[in-house]
C-alpha cells in the first residue's frame, strides 16, 4: 500500500475522524488556556530554545558531566550506539536478574520459573528501538502501564500519538477491548474502565522484576533524571520493583535544575495544557535496595547533530506540533508509513523530520505531506522551524551527503516543476508560454472562467482550475508617474502587541488552595494537623494509616486508637506525609525519599504542609531536590485522559489528595 | 517622488492581473510611482517547497539579478512570495559568499503589500468603500511566515460601508500548500471543505485573502461546489470606491 492509499483509509474512517477532532479541539484549547497563566511565555520560549541550542552544541561535555554525576550517585550508566546495542544491554540486565532470582529460590529448573516480568511506563525511545518485540522474543513478559499504552498493547498496535497513545480510539472500542481481554461486562464508563486497568496493573507493579521508564530530561549538573507523568505508573515502575531501567535519547539533557524548571514551565502546558503534570519526578540516587540502570541511546542522533536537521534535536517531545498540525488531524499516527509500509515511530511534523533523520530514506516521503502552513512552528515550545526542516528533508538533506532532491515527489510533479523552472529563467519564452496557456485553457473551457480538470491531476480532485487571463499583468502594465498624493495619508497608527495582564496573587496560601482545588485536590487550614487528620480519619471510619515518621504527633494518634506504620501495605487506604514545600502557582507539594511510597500506594494521600513553606513557583523550590535521592512534585490526584480525552481521576496513584496547611 | 518595484508574482500575473492593477492604483493614489521589471517571472517557491533546490536556485538567481538592476522598495501582493524572498532565499544560499549577501539585500527591500502600506507608509485608511459583509482569511505565510496580520485587518477595518465578520478557525490553512494540493489532493480537499464550511458560517458573500494561491484554491473549490461566495484579493477591496 502506498502512502496516499493509507491516507485515504484514515480519511474514510469516521470513528477515527471523530476521535481526532475531539483530541485536536481539546488539546488546542487546553494549551492556549495554560499559556495564559505565563504572560512572559514568548520570552521563556526563546530562552528555552537558546538552552536547547546550547546543549546540542556542547552535547559531549554535558553528557560527560551527566554521566559522571550519575555514576557518583550510584547509577549504572550504559551507552548504546544503536537499537541493537540498547536491546543487548537490556537483555543482559534482565538475564542477570533472572539468575539472581533463581539463586534465591534455589530453582535451577528453567522450565519451572515464571517468565521475567517488566513493568513499563511510556517511552517513545523504546518504540523507536522496538523494544517490546525484542523482549517478547526472548520470553520476557512486558506490560505497558500507561493506560493509553496498555490499551494499544492489548490491541497489538503502536501508539498513534506521542502523548496520548490511544488518541485514535473511541471509548466504545476500549469498552469492547476490555470486555474481550479483561473479561469485564461491556461499559463505556471511563472511571470503570480506568479502575479495571488500575486493578490489573497494580498486581503488575507489585510483582514486576524490573521497572522500565523513559526520561524526559537529564540534568547535567546533578545527574537528576526527570520523568513527568499523570497516572502514577511512572512513579510505580521507578519505585516499587527492585531494578529500574531508564532509557533516554542522548539529546535529552538540560544544564541545571534552574533550566529544568524553565523547561517544565513549557512542556506540560504544551503537551496536555497542564501547568505541571500530576507527578514531576526527580531521581538522583537509587532508593535503598534498588538498582538503577541508565541507558543513553545514540541511534542516529550524533549523525543528526552534524546534519542540516540538527535543530530537530531541540525537541522536548511535547506533541504540540501534532495537535496543531492539520495533516496529523486527518491522519493520526498510524498513517505515517514508510516505503516498506512500516509505521514511523514518531508521527506528526516533528516525526516527518526525525523519522527520516534517525531511521533513513524509508520515511522521506512523509515530509511531502505538509502545506508548510507553519502551525507546528507556532506551537513549538522551543520554536523549532519545522517548515524549514521539512523542506530540507524534501531536498534530500536527511542523508549525508544529500542523496538527490525532490524526495517523495511524484514523477509528474517533478517533471512539471523542472520544466517550469526552465521557462522561469527565460522571460521571453515565459511570456510566450503564458499566451499559449491562455489560448489552451480558453479552448478547454470556452464559456467559463474555470476548468474542470479530472481527479487524477490532483488539483481536479476537489476544485476547479482558473483559466489563464487573456491579458496578463505584464501585458497590461503601463507605468504612471505619481505627481502628488490625492489621498492624504489619513491615519498613522502604531500597532502594538497586546499583552494580557495577569493579576499577581498576593496571598500564596490562597493561591495554592485555589490551584489545588481546581485540580480536584482538597486544602484544609489547621493549627493542629494531627487533630484535624484524626477527625478526617474518624469521619471515614479509618483506623490504620501509612505514616511517614516525624509527620504527626504520634502520642495523639495512639490516644485516638489510630494504628500507623511506615511499611508499605496494599490494604492501607490512607498515606500521610510531610511535604517539604508547596508551590502556589500550581498547587503542588514536594515529597521525597521516605515519603515516596506513602504518597503513592494508598488511595488517599494526606500531606502536611507548613504555610510558610509555600513558595511562588517551581523555580524557587527545585533547589530542595539536590540533596534528596528521589523527589516528586505532586499536583493533584493521579489522572488520565487516555480514553477519548475524558478526564478520569484516580489511576495508579492516589485518587484523593488532601493537604493540611499548618498556620 | 517615491518609486517602488512591483513583484507581481506568477499567479497574479497569469491568472489575476486585476490584483496587480489594484495595487498600482492604490499606490498611485498615495503618491507612489510603481515600476515593473519586465524580466521578472516567478520567485521559485514551488521548486523550493518541493525540495528541488537546484531549480529553485536558478530561478532565485534570475530574480535577484532582475531586481538588482532596479532601485527602491519591492512590493508584492503575496505574503507567500515575500516569505520566499525574506526567509527561503537566505536558506537556499546559506554558506554561499556570493549569493547569500545578494539574497539578503533583496530581502531587505521587500514588503508584502499591506505591510508596506501600514508599516512603511503608516497608512491604515486608503479611502476604500465596500458595501456589505467581508470576512478575512489570513494566508499561512502572511500570518505565520512573515507575521503580518494586524496590517490587513487594520486596513479592512477602515473600509467604509463594510461589515467585518471573523472567520471561524481563521488561522487554519485552506489546503493549498502549493504542490501539496496536487501531491496530496485528498488531504487538501479535507481542509478546503472545512474552510468553505467555516466561510458559510459567517454568511459573508465575500472572502478576502492576501495571496493568489489561497484565492485560486478556495475560489476553485467554491466553483466546484457551485457556491455563490467570491474570493477577492485585499488589494481589490482596498481599491474599491
Amino acid at each position: 500500500m502506498d502512502f496516499r492509499a493509507r491516507i485515504r483509509i484514515s480519511l474514510e474512517n469516521q470513528s477515527l475522524q471523530t476521535a481526532l477532532d475531539n483530541n485536536t479541539e481539546r488539546r488546542l484549547k487546553g494549551r492556549a488556556a495554560a499559556f495564559e497563566s505565563i504572560p512572559d511565555w514568548r520570552e521563556r520560549r526563546q530562552r528555552a530554545r537558546a538552552i536547547r541550542a546550547d546543549v546540542i552544541e556542547h552535547l559531549d561535555e554535558y553528557l560527560a558531566q551527566f554521566i559522571a554525576k550519575n555514576e557518583e550517585n550510584g547509577v549504572i550508566v550504559h551507552r548504546a550506539k544503536d537499537a541493537a546495542e540498547a536491546i543487548q544491554i537490556i537483555l543482559a540486565i534482565a538475564d542477570s536478574n533472572v539468575s539472581r532470582r533463581w539463586n534465591e529460590n534455589n530453582a535451577d529448573d528453567r522450565s519451572r520459573r515464571t517468565p521475567l516480568l517488566i513493568a513499563k511506563s511510556k517511552s517513545m525511545v523504546s518504540e523507536e528501538i522496538e523494544l517490546n518485540h525484542a523482549l517478547e522474543k526472548e520470553g520476557i513478559r512486558v506490560v505497558e502501564t500507561d493506560l493509553g499504552e496498555y490499551i494499544v498493547q492489548l490491541r497489538h498496535e503502536r501508539p498513534s500519538h506521542i502523548i496520548t497513545p490511544a488518541a485514535h480510539l473511541r471509548k466504545e472500542q476500549v469498552a469492547e477491548l476490555f470486555q474481550e481481554k479483561l473479561g469485564i461486562p461491556y461499559t463505556t464508563d471511563s472511571p470503570t474502565l480506568t479502575a479495571t486497568a488500575r486493578k490489573v496493573l497494580r498486581e503488575i507493579f507489585l510483582t514486576a522484576d524490573i521497572g522500565f521508564s523513559g526520561v524526559n530530561f537529564g540534568v547535567a549538573e546533578t545527574g537528576t533524571v526527570c520523568i513527568i507523568t499523570n497516572e502514577g505508573n511512572g512513579r510505580m515502575v521507578t519505585t516499587v520493583p527492585p531494578v529500574h531501567i531508564a532509557l533516554m535519547g542522548m539529546e535529552r539533557i538540560v544544564p541545571d535544575l534552574e533550566n529544568l524548571s524553565l523547561m517544565l514551565s513549557l512542556l506540560p502546558r504544551s503537551a496536555t495544557g497542564q501547568k505541571l503534570t500530576v507527578y514531576t519526578q526527580l531521581l538522583n540516587k537509587p532508593l535503598a535496595d534498588q538498582t538503577r540502570h541508565l541507558i543513553i541511546l545514540d541511534n542516529g542522533r550524533a549523525r543528526l547533530r552534524g546534519s542540516p536537521l540538527k535543530e530537530s534535536l531541540y525537541c522536548i517531545r511535547c506533541g504540540a506540533c501534532l495537535n496543531a498540525c492539520p495533516v496529523f488531524r486527518e491522519l493520526s499516527g498510524h498513517a505515517y508509513i514508510g516505503r516498506d509500509n512500516s509505521i514511523a515511530p514518531y508521527p506528526g511534523p516533528i516525526g516527518s523530520v526525525i523519522s527520516p533523520g534517525l531511521l533513513g530514506e524509508n520515511y522521506v516521503q512523509l515530509a511531502q505531506a505538509s502545506s508548510l502552513c507553519g502551525a507546528c512552528k507556532d506551537a513549538c515550545p522551543v520554536d523549532i522551524d519545522l517548515p524549514k526542516l521539512l523542506t530540507r528533508v524534501r531536498a534530500g538533506q536527511s542523508t549525508q551527503p544529500a542523496s538527490g532532491d525532490g524526495k517523495g515527489l511524484s514523477p509528474s510533479t517533478r517533471f512539471g516543476l523542472q520544466l517550469y523552472a526552465r521557462l522561469a529563467i527565460r522571460p521571453k519564452l515565459y511570456a510566450a508560454s503564458q499566451k499559449f496557456a491562455a489560448l489552451g485553457t480558453r479552448l478547454l473551457s470556452p464559456r467559463s472562467q474555470w476548468i474542470r480538470l479530472p481527479a487524477f491531476t490532483g488539483w481536479g480532485y476537489s476544485k476547479d482550475f482558473p483559466r489563464f487571463a487573456g491579458k496578463t499583468f505584464r501585458e497590461s502594465f503601463i507605468k504612471r508617474d505619481a505627481r502628488e498624493s490625492k489621498v492624504s495619508r489619513l491615519s498613522i497608527v502604531t500597532l502594538t502587541a497586546t499583552s494580557g495582564d495577569v493579576a499577581v496573587q498576593s496571598n500564596k496560601v490562597e493561591q495554592f488552595a485555589q490551584e489545588l482545588t481546581a485540580l480536584s485536590g482538597h486544602v484544609t487550614l489547621t493549627k493542629n494537623p494531627t487533630q484535624s487528620i484524626i477527625e478526617f480519619l474518624d469521619a471515614r471510619g479509618i483506623n490504620k494509616i501509612h505514616l511517614e515518621p516525624n509527620t504527626l504527633d504520634e502520642s495523639l494518634l495512639r490516644k485516638a486508637d489510630i494504628e500507623f506504620t511506615n511499611t508499605p501495605d496494599d490494604q492501607i487506604l490512607v498515606g500521610v506525609t510531610n511535604a517539604i514545600c508547596g508551590l502556589a502557582d500550581t498547587g503542588s507539594v514536594l515529597e521525597a525519599d521516605g515519603a515516596l511510597l506513602a504518597s503513592l500506594l494508598p488511595e488517599v494521600h494526606i500531606a502536611v504542609l507548613k504555610s510558610s513553606a509555600i513558595l511562588s513557583s517551581l523555580s524557587d523550590a527545585i533547589k530542595f531536590v539536590k540533596d534528596k535521592s528521589a523527589a516528586v512534585f505532586i499536583s493533584g490526584p493521579s489522572r488520565t485522559a487516555d480514553i477519548e480525552m475524558t478526564l478520569t481521576i484516580g489511576v495508579h496513584g492516589p485518587k484523593e489528595i488532601h493537604v493540611f496547611v499548618v498556620e | 517622488m517615491t518609486t517602488v518595484q512591483l513583484f507581481i508574482t506568477c499567479l497574479a500575473d497569469s491568472f489575476f492581473p486585476k490584483t496587480g492593477e489594484a495595487v498600482v492604483d492604490i499606490l498611485h493614489r498615495l503618491g507612489i510611482t510603481v515600476d515593473f521589471a519586465r524580466e521578472q517571472t516567478c520567485c521559485g517557491q514551488p521548486q523550493f517547497n518541493a525540495g528541488l533546490r537546484k531549480d529553485a536556485r536558478s530561478i532565485a538567481e534570475h530574480t535577484i539579478k532582475v531586481f538588482e538592476k532596479t532601485t527602491g522598495d519591492i512590493v508584492t501582493p503575496s505574503g507567500s512570495c515575500a516569505h520566499m524572498f525574506r526567509h527561503n532565499y537566505a536558506e537556499l544560499f546559506e554558506g554561499d559568499s556570493v549569493w547569500h549577501p545578494r539574497a539578503k539585500a533583496l530581502a531587505a527591500r521587500t514588503y508584502e503589500f499591506t505591510e508596506y502600506l501600514v508599516d512603511k507608509l503608516g497608512v491604515t485608511d486608503v479611502g476604500a468603500r465596500w458595501d456589505g459583509m467581508l470576512t478575512y482569511h489570513p494566508s499561512c505565510h502572511t500570518l505565520r511566515g512573515i507575521n503580518v496580520d494586524k496590517q490587513p485587518r487594520a486596513l479592512l477595518a477602515n473600509v467604509k460601508g463594510a461589515t467585518l465578520v471573523e472567520l471561524p478557525h481563521t488561522e487554519e490553512c485552506c489546503g493549498f500548500g502549493g504542490i501539496m494540493s496536487v501531491e496530496h489532493p485528498e488531504l487538501s480537499a479535507e481542509w478546503l471543505k472545512r474552510k468553505i464550511s467555516n466561510l458559510e458560517m459567517t454568511q459573508s458573500p465575500t472572502l478576502v485573502v492576501t495571496d493568489a494561491g489561497c484565492l485560486m484554491h478556495i475560489a476553485g473549490g467554491l466553483n466546484r461546489q457551485k457556491k455563490s461566495q467570491r474570493v477577492v484579493h485585499i488589494a481589490e477591496v482596498l481599491n474599491h470606491q
